[in-house]
């Protein structure tokens, strides 16, 4: 199974660029979800859960999420759009946790993002 | 299948020259315990502690909790395809040390958290300030990568509590509790007029340092099965999940998993427990599917009136606890849900991340989100040097007294989805 996958992780963008379509966005977590929803809107599927994982929305300031390889022709999925939606609101309930963090918790985290997408490649 | 729980209830827990239980008074020999420990080459070094209910105590970074128990009689050991053989559990006796548990605390990765204080206002809050907690502070050799570190330390938890379980193989237990299911149609014959319930549980199944294994396989890998409810109080369930400290369940919820206990106080009274049915909460949504396809189908097979259904986890989990309540009371089968949310510090905001019509009946474990002020205490197991990094904290949570102000997720066990914990609305 391929697919598009868009990330903020470099770690992810790194090991995946060759054999997947990946879509590297240097933004924040939220900005990152905008981008799955841009992409919902254009009739791509998304794969797997945009919220991921136990460590909360902007506690971390990585995210990768898997969508399909092209967009369906019969335009947008409901339950993808539903699940995104649903995802940025439930972001938005957070405080932004990611100022100061030192390297080796950012290193922890993009090593759990990788870990938490590659469990569904 | 049946089982005899033998409860021995620990009043202290002491160093000492050689490990024993006397009197109610757990004896333990550093130098033993240490040995078992290092038996992996993965851990450099570890300190023992032992934190008592009501010492200005915090313990930090709590990785897991385990109560200590041994097999006396009835097929396989504690912690089957993990420490144990691999032989199917939950039927004889087993004795549990009750009162106290072996935590494993100490580094993971750099924002692992996990709070226990023995007193003061954060102790309301977990259940484990209650008890007298033997405490492994360990430390990774160089270089090991964090989720090989964590099945070192996971795997040495799970020893410790073995050989401290041991202890205990040949007393007399201070009290008896017998627990006993039939098979489906014994049951059918046995209670025709009780309507017939099963435990849902979700296990967290995302991936590195969010795992769960059921006699040693990872979740994650597995179809929804079922089990007898009683080989979860032999160990055939343990964590290896290190991320929300409020909400995951450790093996110590697994071990004394409160929505079993309770459906047995019931069983034969006002309901027929029929089985304990285990499934995951994969990343991949076509693993969601499957999963809950599978759980409903399941429901519907066994001819089930309805189920209780519990959560681990926030966010990727909500959508499998709605996808399976969607799925079963599709089939006619009612469902309880038991969660806890993420309703933002004032508590307005949205409490899941997904919601269906068919989730009309569902118990809160309270909300993560809500905003504690823990005081210095006198002594710290572990280290503070996470707390500020931790999950629900943030770099300016150090008040100037020197206490901290936390979201309750920092917290180990505060919001539990099991329901094994003591926040209320009333």
């Amino acid at each position: 199974m391929k697919g598009l996958i868009i990330t903020n992780n470099p770690i992810v963008s790194e090991k995946f660029g060759n054999e997947y379509r990946v879509e590297y966005v240097d933004q924040s977590f939220e900005d990152l979800l905008a981008r799955v929803r841009d992409f919902v809107h254009k009739g791509y599927v998304i794969l797997t859960h945009p919220l991921s994982g136990s460590i909360k929305p902007k506690e971390t300031p990585y995210k990768s999420v898997l969508l399909s390889e092209v967009p369906l022709l019969t335009g947008v999925e409901g339950e993808s759009l539903k699940l995104i939606e649903n995802s940025i609101i439930k972001a938005k309930a957070f405080e932004d946790k990611t100022n100061n963090l030192s390297e080796s918790v950012l290193n922890d985290f993009r090593l759990i993002d990788l870990s938490l997408l590659e469990s569904a490649l | 299948m049946r089982l005899e729980m033998g409860h021995i209830h620990i009043k202290d827990i002491r160093f000492s020259e050689e490990s024993k239980i006397v009197d109610g008074v757990l004896f333990v020999c550093e130098d033993e315990i240490r040995k078992i420990v290092l038996e992996d080459e993965k851990i450099k070094s570890v300190t023992f502690d032992i934190a008592k209910p009501g010492e200005s105590t915090r313990i930090t970074p709590v990785k897991d909790v385990i109560e200590p128990r041994v097999k006396v009689e009835g097929r396989g050991g504690i912690f089957p395809g993990v420490i144990a053989k691999v032989d199917t559990v939950g039927s004889g006796k087993t004795y549990a040390l009750k009162g106290m548990a072996v935590v494993t605390a100490g580094r993971i990765v750099g924002f692992q958290e996990g709070i226990i204080d023995m007193s003061g206002p954060g102790a309301d809050y977990t259940p484990f300030s209650k008890l007298i907690n033997f405490v492994m502070v360990c430390e990774p050799e160089e270089g090991i990568e964090p989720h090989h570190y964590e099945q070192a330390v996971r795997l040495a938890g799970f020893r410790v509590a073995v050989r401290l379980g041991e202890l205990a193989k040949e007393l007399t237990p201070d009290e008896t509790k017998v627990y006993e299911t039939c098979g489906i149609k014994e049951g059918i014959e046995k209670y025709p007029d009780l309507p017939r319930v099963a435990y849902v549980h979700m296990l967290q199944s995302q991936g590195l340092l969010h795992d769960t294994y059921v006699y040693g396989v990872d979740a994650k890998k597995s179809l929804t099965t079922m089990m007898s409810p009683t080989e979860i109080m032999d160990g055939a369930i343990v964590s290896g999940n290190c991320v929300s400290a409020c909400d995951k369940n450790t093996t110590y919820h697994h071990l004394n998993n409160p929505v079993i206990h309770d459906l047995f106080e019931e069983h034969g009274k006002t309901l027929n427990f029929v089985c304990h049915i285990l499934t995951n909460e994969n990343v991949y949504l076509a693993d969601k599917m499957r999963s809950s396809d599978w759980t409903a189908k399941l429901c519907r097979m066994l001819d089930l009136d309805g189920v209780i259904v519990s959560q681990e986890g926030f966010g990727n989990p909500d959508t499998d606890l709605i996808m399976n309540c969607k799925k079963i009371e599709a089939e006619g089968v009612k469902t309880v849900i038991i969660t806890d949310e993420y309703a933002g510090r004032d508590g307005k905001s949205q409490s899941l991340a997904d919601a269906d019509v068919a989730a009309d009946a569902v118990v809160t474990g309270g909300n993560a989100n809500q905003l504690i002020r823990l005081p210095k205490l006198d002594k710290v197991i572990g280290t503070l040097d996470y707390v500020t990094k931790i999950a629900g904290s943030s770099a300016d949570a150090i008040m100037d007294d020197g206490s901290y102000e936390v979201e309750l997720q920092v917290i180990t066990g505060a919001t539990n989805e099991m329901g094994f914990n003591c926040l209320s609305a009333r």
